[in-house]
């Protein structure tokens, strides 16, 4: 007995001592709980610390940020700008996605992190990132509502602010100019804008896409993932369904939308333009290969985000390369001739591509509607130095530094100011937004329920002429079949949320 | 009687050519696959690149940027050299305790190490995880060491078996020579036990040097990432690196494998028969 009580004593000893010898834990290594709105104060800009005993920010980044070196010329330039104020900012060096709802709580998360207003939102609902003072920020004024609405959570009727928004992501169409039909001109510019119709409208992309696919059964005139609900939202979002209801001006995960308005004309359309395409169009393929097969020109367009837009670069460099130029001659021409537009902003109210777009009326079409994002930064919960995050934050949304950043990455700012010197691109897109023709991502946790039920339903419904194809019966053959999919969607998100999840 | 014994040759060795097809076509496609010019998947020629160049493995090595496998396999070499080391001295020291020795509770505790190296590891991680923060040892290469080791010896079954099979004669003489325990381990059974501890080593080596469940769960910062928690983060479109990157890590542990095979084989069968 007395063996066993002096071994037990032991053990509990060395159980203490093993437990102390934790040391730091780096990055937001307060290991406090997650506080929340609740534990708001007011955002103090003029953080003092000691500048030979700096406080270390870890930021998480994305990769493209860190690749293109914009990453390493930001943590430059406000590490310069606080030497004199103690602080000083690090890469957090972890994946782009680590889950901060996992390794935040242990104190293992960054303390700054810049990711899409979805997954800011669904650490904000869980109370792991910050509420934000933004009014005191540099960027406030010029950043229109619409993104900062992305970043806003309501909780016992106040309004808290979650994020600051630095960019606005949109499905885009990449194309090579060099691949555009000779006689686009004559042909395929109606209205003589000089724009092509298949740029303005669906219908005419269709038609394109069918020519180039039956001259060449190799060649697809447009190519996307229809099971990938951002990408192929034009389908499912253009016409008058939504994703969740408000009530009260809040957002209501009991009202879901994909199988509201007209909504059955759209996935009729997704259905047709899966026809004249391969079936890489079911799943994940164009996603993956969509970079290499606009390169070689398998592929006339892809839909894709603006900031792979240096990976399309990339492979079209190399194809150039193949075709003998040099590598400068390559780049150049690569540069030339990779072009990115919006998505055709019209879509035919019926959701019959098949038709000739001269016999449409104008009130036969309906405004095209993207699903997109803004991505922001989020302050950690458990970072112990908040005012200098909320320093951090404002330096990297400056004026100079999202400039900086439009101009290395592509990225389409949230700021006027910078989306106004930033050329025509990031000025469409800012525009996009502004106008609500971007249907932004839900700021709400429950749009983490919604990519899995409308993957299988949108794949299903792709598959759907290859299964005709292969002598098999159609499954969607008519409206009904595809209004009940529409409505499996709607149920199985409402299960997902309040029956398997909750 | 002849054509009969020839057919039966020709059919053995198709379907040994089949076999052998089967499971040197995935190697080689790889192999191929990681000097592919173009760096993409979806460049192939049907099965085989278009195009072939060294530059698969001229940015694995030379492009660390974003991915710095050098210091990856840096990482991966202390874990598995560690592991390797101490999981050896571990699984050694239990195995001659079982089986040389007679102790209360012995036969209970080969029953309950039997019991136990039944589940699978990976059903302890959320505690082995809780239990890393909680001591802080996150992030840190040798909490993975400590973890490999510490648990290398529930699989001692094998070693016990060879120490079983080196007749007790040997050992009971030399403690009529007034040998003490540890002498008797040192200068008789550690001699007579060098295959088993070549194997041994090999395959303390060998699991820790591709796990990638423990490291992707303790390992949070990229600088600490072993080879199998890097590859698996690879972007989409890095597919020649990953393909030289899979073959590279191979590299090693082949050689390995080749120096030591003559002990391999002797320290594998070993054991099996019992004098």
């Amino acid at each position: 007995m007395r063996k066993r009580t002096s071994f037990l004593i032991l053990a509990l000893i060395l159980a203490l001592l093993l437990s102390a010898c934790g040391g730091e834990t780096g990055a937001g290594s307060g290991g406090t709980t997650g506080t929340g709105p609740s534990d708001t104060g007011p955002a103090d800009t003029g953080f003092q610390g000691d500048p030979n005993n700096p406080v270390i920010l870890h930021v998480l980044e994305n990769d493209t940020a860190k690749a293109e070196g914009y990453l390493e010329a930001l943590l430059t330039a406000f590490n310069e700008a606080y030497k004199d104020r103690g602080i000083q900012a690090v890469d957090a060096n972890m994946d782009e996605f680590t889950d901060l709802a996992t390794n935040g709580p242990y104190g293992y998360g960054p303390d700054v992190l810049y990711q899409a207003n979805d997954q800011l939102m669904r650490y904000a609902e869980d109370r792991h990132i910050l509420p934000i003072d933004v009014e005191k920020l540099d960027c406030y004024a010029s950043t229109p509502e619409a993104a900062w609405d992305a970043f806003h959570m309501t909780l016992d009727g106040t309004q808290y602010t979650m994020g600051v928004p630095v960019n606005v992501q949109e499905p885009m169409l990449f194309y090579r100019e060099d691949q555009m039909p000779s006689d686009w001109q004559t042909r395929w510019d109606r209205d003589g804008n000089g724009t092509a119709d298949f740029f303005e409208n669906w219908c005419d992309l269709y038609a394109l896409s069918r020519e180039i696919h039956d001259a060449d059964p190799n060649k697809f005139g447009f190519m996307v993932s229809m099971n990938n609900l951002y990408l192929a939202s034009p389908f499912m979002l253009s016409f008058g369904n939504y994703i969740f209801g408000e009530k009260d001006g809040v957002l209501d995960d009991t009202d879901i939308g994909f199988s509201k308005g007209q909504a059955v004309n759209g996935l009729w359309a997704l259905r047709q333009f899966a026809e004249q395409m391969n079936e890489g169009c079911i799943d994940d393929t164009v996603t993956l290969n969509r970079y290499e097969k606009l390169a070689d020109g398998s592929y006339f367009t892809a839909i894709s985000t603006p900031d792979t837009y240096s990976l399309f670069l990339g492979n079209l460099t190399n194809r150039y390369k193949q075709d003998g130029l040099s590598e400068e001659e390559a780049a150049k021409k690569a540069v030339e001739n990779l072009k990115m537009v919006e998505l055709p902003g019209k879509m035919p109210l019926n959701g019959d591509l098949s038709q000739d777009s001269a016999s449409i009326a104008e009130d036969g079409w309906t405004t095209t509607v993207v699903m997109g994002g803004v991505n922001g930064y989020g302050i950690s919960s458990y970072t112990k130095y908040r005012e200098a995050c909320l320093e951090f934050v404002n330096f990297a949304t400056s004026f100079d530094m999202i400039k900086l950043r439009a101009d290395t990455l592509g990225i389409a700012p949230t700021r006027s100011d910078v989306a106004a010197q930033c050329g025509d691109t990031a000025d469409i897109i800012f525009n996009s937004l502004s106008s609500g023709r971007i249907y932004l991502m839900p700021s709400i946790k429950a749009v983490n329920q919604i990519w899995v039920p409308c993957q299988t339903v949108m794949g299903d419904v792709a598959k759907d002429p290859f299964r005709v194809k292969q002598g098999e019966a159609a499954k969607y053959p008519g409206t009904a079949e595809l209004q009940a999919a529409l409505e499996t969607i709607d149920r199985n998100i409402y299960d997902a949320i309040h029956t398997l999840a909750g | 009687m002849k054509w009969k014994k020839t057919l039966d040759w020709l059919g053995a060795h198709l379907a040994l050519l089949i076999v052998c097809f089967l499971f040197f076509f995935p190697v080689l496609w790889l192999v191929l696959a990681s000097f592919s010019a173009t760096g993409s998947i979806y460049d192939l020629k049907g099965f085989f690149p278009g195009s072939f160049s060294l530059s698969g493995y001229k940015t694995l090595f030379g492009d660390t940027t974003m991915y710095d496998y050098p210091n990856w396999l840096k990482n991966t070499l202390f874990v598995a050299v560690g592991s390797s080391i101490l999981g050896t001295v571990l699984v050694i020291l239990t195995a001659y305790t079982i089986s040389r020795f007679q102790f209360k509770a012995r036969r209970t505790l080969m029953k309950s190490t039997l019991v136990l190296s039944m589940f699978p590891s990976f059903m302890g991680m959320t505690a082995v995880y809780l239990l890393m923060v909680n001591f802080g040892l996150i992030n840190r290469l040798w909490a993975l060491v400590l973890i490999y080791a510490s648990g290398a010896p529930m699989g001692y079954l094998v070693q016990k078996g060879y120490f079983d099979s080196i007749s007790a004669s040997v050992f009971e003489a030399a403690r009529l020579d007034g040998a003490s325990s540890f002498r008797v381990f040192r200068s008789i059974a550690m001699p007579l036990s060098k295959p088993i501890i070549v194997y041994t080593a090999l395959t303390q080596f060998a699991w820790p040097w591709s796990d990638f469940i423990l490291p992707n769960l303790l390992l949070k910062n990229k600088d600490k990432w072993t080879v199998a928690v890097g590859l698996m983060h690879l972007d989409e479109t890095q597919f020649t690196r990953f393909a030289a990157g899979s073959i590279f890590i191979a590299v090693p542990i082949v050689i390995l494998y080749f120096c030591l095979s003559g002990f391999l084989v002797t320290g594998v069968t070993a054991g099996a028969a019992k004098e």
